[in-house]
């Protein structure tokens, strides 16, 4: 036993003669031997292990060893001892390691419900009623008389599947960098097909009010653009749209000679 | 090499996805290079419906956040949930299905882009699959809470919580795309939180889920404090949801979103100082003498990446910055930083397991280390060039404005190209450095694996008696 209670003092960097008492104070308590308590306070088997012997894992007892080595509180029994080593009277380190015993038990319940509860708040709290509250100031949309041509909206659908948005916004700030770029619009049309167009990243110009600035207000001049950039300006890497008929790239035109301020 | 084709245990299932990753990793690196050579040098390339930057973009994105993060949380979900809980998965079968069935679907989704007529986002998920897609994850979530609760251990070791938040939030990523957007503010919204949880919360978790098994496991060490390992827990569950509108400073959202995300960006540092200081006392209680100094390197590189990453992250909430910031290439270098530190922490994770599951010694020679170097290298160009070029186009649009100068098509883009556009050519070379070293990492994963000294394989969980 001498040699145990060496062993867990090493690890626990307490005194041999704490160690036994601790350990014969759990003996006691639990009623198991004092080498059962020394074993597991070695990592053997968990100490705290609640469910009595019969139902532990027998196959697993190597994994659970590594486990309980990783990252099971052992660095806190150590803090802890050395802590009352310091400040507390000998008696009190017995009642410290008991009560080590029981802060290890987790409830498992609580903490499912825990992290559920800071999903679900997350999403109804910051995502669904944030967004009722976006859509009352951007309620003008959803009565919207304008009403976007149908071309116009075959060529939203063009715009979204060329992933134009990757490159560029129509979402102008308000903030002075982006007024600038035009009106702050509150957008154009409640259709999912335009709104889908609204974009993250700003590599390229911002659109929101394509159809009011020169020289992107031409149908010519924004027609020969697309089909290959350089023909307007050889520096600019904008992408070739030459892949697209005729009849689909008079429709991506229309749309884009629809967007302004024209429209909100 | 045996692989089963229905997996029996966590064993196998381990090692399917194991054998995935890299393929999908490398996959997505082929699809960004092709991607970023279009952007770059699409007048000198062939381009039609399908090799075009736009479509290669919405591609990469569904490759990349979809399938390859989908592959890395059941990889992660498969080995060391049941190991954190002490217990075998109860309803394997199922766990196994809902698994490969969520897979299965975001490699769906990867083709479906490719079909005439399937309606998808700019992020490459079709409208279709979502529902699928929630049906699988709520089953394995479903699973994966009635698994936690039957634990083993008295404690729940904190692989398992970072790996059961994951789950959650990519759970609640798919809820947020599958809303209806009906104004111009439901797009921002959905943007916004779909970025923040499906990226940054459950990227993070993915990380942080590794990096706690592997800073004790591997290097036989203590982990310092289970107090600080909570608090980085909470407090990337309950902070990182809400950073990133902040880069919708300006616009439609509601004012006190755009605020709370300020400040709650600026609380990250509670969390991220909690899991340096863990880490640091963790490592450095290491048993120095049979540390494996290559699997250490990764992990300190991947921590680095993270660290740095949510460094900005924080830095990027002062007011001041935000409108150079916000909707350039910054927002998407943080999405990177957050998957190049979860990516050299499945790295590290994949050459740990390989004489744990196939019983194969990893002996790191040549081949393996350039495929980590260029990896290494790759990435941190990568971020490098994307803080540059955010940084400069934001300043450019800022700047053009103030000045007068209207940012439309002609002098003001040209200033801002002939700023950035050496780094969008830079971009191309980059990510050929990463699908080359990606190419290396799984053929030198596959050599590891057929060809490496035999060695003995771990003894995993037998039985729940």
């Amino acid at each position: 036993m001498s040699d145990l209670i060496n062993k867990v003092a090493e690890l626990l960097k307490a005194p041999a003669s704490l160690v036994q008492r601790s350990a014969e104070a759990r003996a006691a308590a639990s009623g198991s031997s004092v080498d059962d308590v020394l074993n597991s306070w070695l990592g053997g088997e968990s100490i705290t292990t609640a469910a009595p012997k019969e139902e532990a894992p027998v196959e697993d007892v190597v994994e659970t060893v590594e486990e309980v080595k990783e990252e099971a509180p052992v660095e806190e029994v150590v803090e802890t001892v050395e802590e009352v080593k310091e400040e507390a009277p000998v008696e009190e380190v017995v009642e410290t390691v008991e009560e080590l015993v029981k802060i290890k038990e987790e409830s498992a319940l609580t903490f499912v419900l825990s992290v559920i509860f800071v999903g679900l708040f997350t999403y109804f709290f910051g995502f669904l009623t944030t967004g009722n509250q976006a859509t009352a100031l951007v309620k003008e949309s959803l009565n919207n008389t304008v009403e976007i041509s149908n071309e116009a909206y075959i060529g939203a659908q063009i715009y979204s599947e060329l992933n134009c948005q990757s490159c560029h916004t129509q979402n102008v700030r308000a903030l002075i960098p982006d007024t600038q770029n035009g009106k702050v619009l509150r957008n154009k049309y409640a259709s999912e097909a335009v709104l889908s167009n609204i974009g993250n990243i700003r590599l390229g110009p911002d659109l929101s009010t394509n159809a009011t600035r020169e020289p992107t207000n031409n149908k010519q001049w924004l027609t020969r653009y697309l089909n290959d950039a350089t023909s307007v300006n050889r520096e600019i890497p904008h992408p070739k749209y030459n892949f697209l008929n005729e009849q689909d790239m008079n429709y991506l035109v229309t749309y884009l000679l629809s967007l302004g301020e024209i429209n909100e | 090499m045996k692989l089963k084709i229905i997996p029996k245990s966590e064993q196998d299932l381990s090692k399917f996805f194991l054998l995935i990753f890299p393929i999908s990793l490398t996959l997505s690196l082929s699809i960004q290079f092709l991607r970023d050579a279009y952007f770059s040098f699409s007048n000198l390339l062939p381009n039609n419906q399908i090799f075009n930057y736009g479509f290669l973009d919405k591609l990469y994105n569904q490759s990349m956040f979809g399938l390859t993060t989908s592959i890395s949380l059941m990889l992660i979900f498969s080995y060391l949930f049941s190991k954190s809980i002490g217990r075998l998965l109860t309803f394997f079968p199922l766990i196994f299905l809902t698994s490969i069935g969520i897979v299965s679907t975001e490699f769906l989704d990867v083709i479906l882009n490719f079909v005439p007529n399937v309606k998808s986002n700019s992020l490459g998920n079709s409208t279709a699959l979502i529902i699928l897609k929630i049906v699988a994850l709520s089953g394995l979530f479903l699973f994966a809470s009635i698994n936690l609760l039957a634990k083993k251990e008295a404690v729940i070791f904190h692989s398992a919580q970072f790996i059961f938040g994951g789950l959650l939030f990519y759970l609640i990523s798919l809820l947020i795309i599958n809303k209806n957007q009906v104004v111009f503010s439901d797009v921002l919204l959905t943007n916004t939180f779909y970025t923040s949880t499906h990226i940054y919360v459950t990227l993070s978790l993915i990380f942080l889920g590794i990096i706690h098994f592997l800073m004790t496991k591997t290097f036989n060490s203590i982990l310092f404090s289970r107090t600080l390992a909570s608090i980085s827990f909470w407090g990337f569950l309950f902070l990182v949801p809400w950073s990133t509108a902040k880069f919708y400073y300006g616009s439609v959202l509601p004012n006190w979103l755009e605020n709370v995300s300020i400040y709650l960006s600026f609380s990250i540092l509670i969390p991220l100082l909690a899991f340096v200081v863990n880490y640091l006392k963790t490592i450095a209680t290491r048993d120095s003498e049979n540390s494996n100094e290559v699997l250490l390197k990764l992990v300190n590189f991947a921590t680095f990446i993270f660290i740095f990453t949510n460094l900005l992250n924080i830095v990027s909430g002062f007011e001041n910055l935000l409108p150079i910031l916000g909707l350039t290439n910054f927002v998407n270098l943080i999405s990177q930083g957050y998957l190049a530190s979860m990516f050299f922490a499945i790295i590290a994770l994949s050459y740990y397991l390989i004489p744990k599951l196939f019983g194969r010694e990893v002996t790191f020679k040549p081949l393996d280390n350039i495929a980590i170097s260029g990896l290494k290298i790759g990435y941190i160009l990568l971020l490098l060039n994307n803080l540059f070029i955010g940084i400069n186009s934001g300043y450019i649009w800022n700047a053009g404005a103030n000045t007068g100068n209207p940012t439309i098509y002609g002098e003001g883009f040209n200033l801002a190209w002939s700023l950035i556009g050496i780094n969008y050519s830079l971009s191309t070379f980059i990510s050929l450095i990463l699908f080359i070293s990606s190419t290396f990492f799984f053929l030198s994963l596959l050599k590891a694996i057929t060809s490496g000294n035999v060695t003995k394989v771990e003894e995993m969980v037998a039985s729940n008696e």
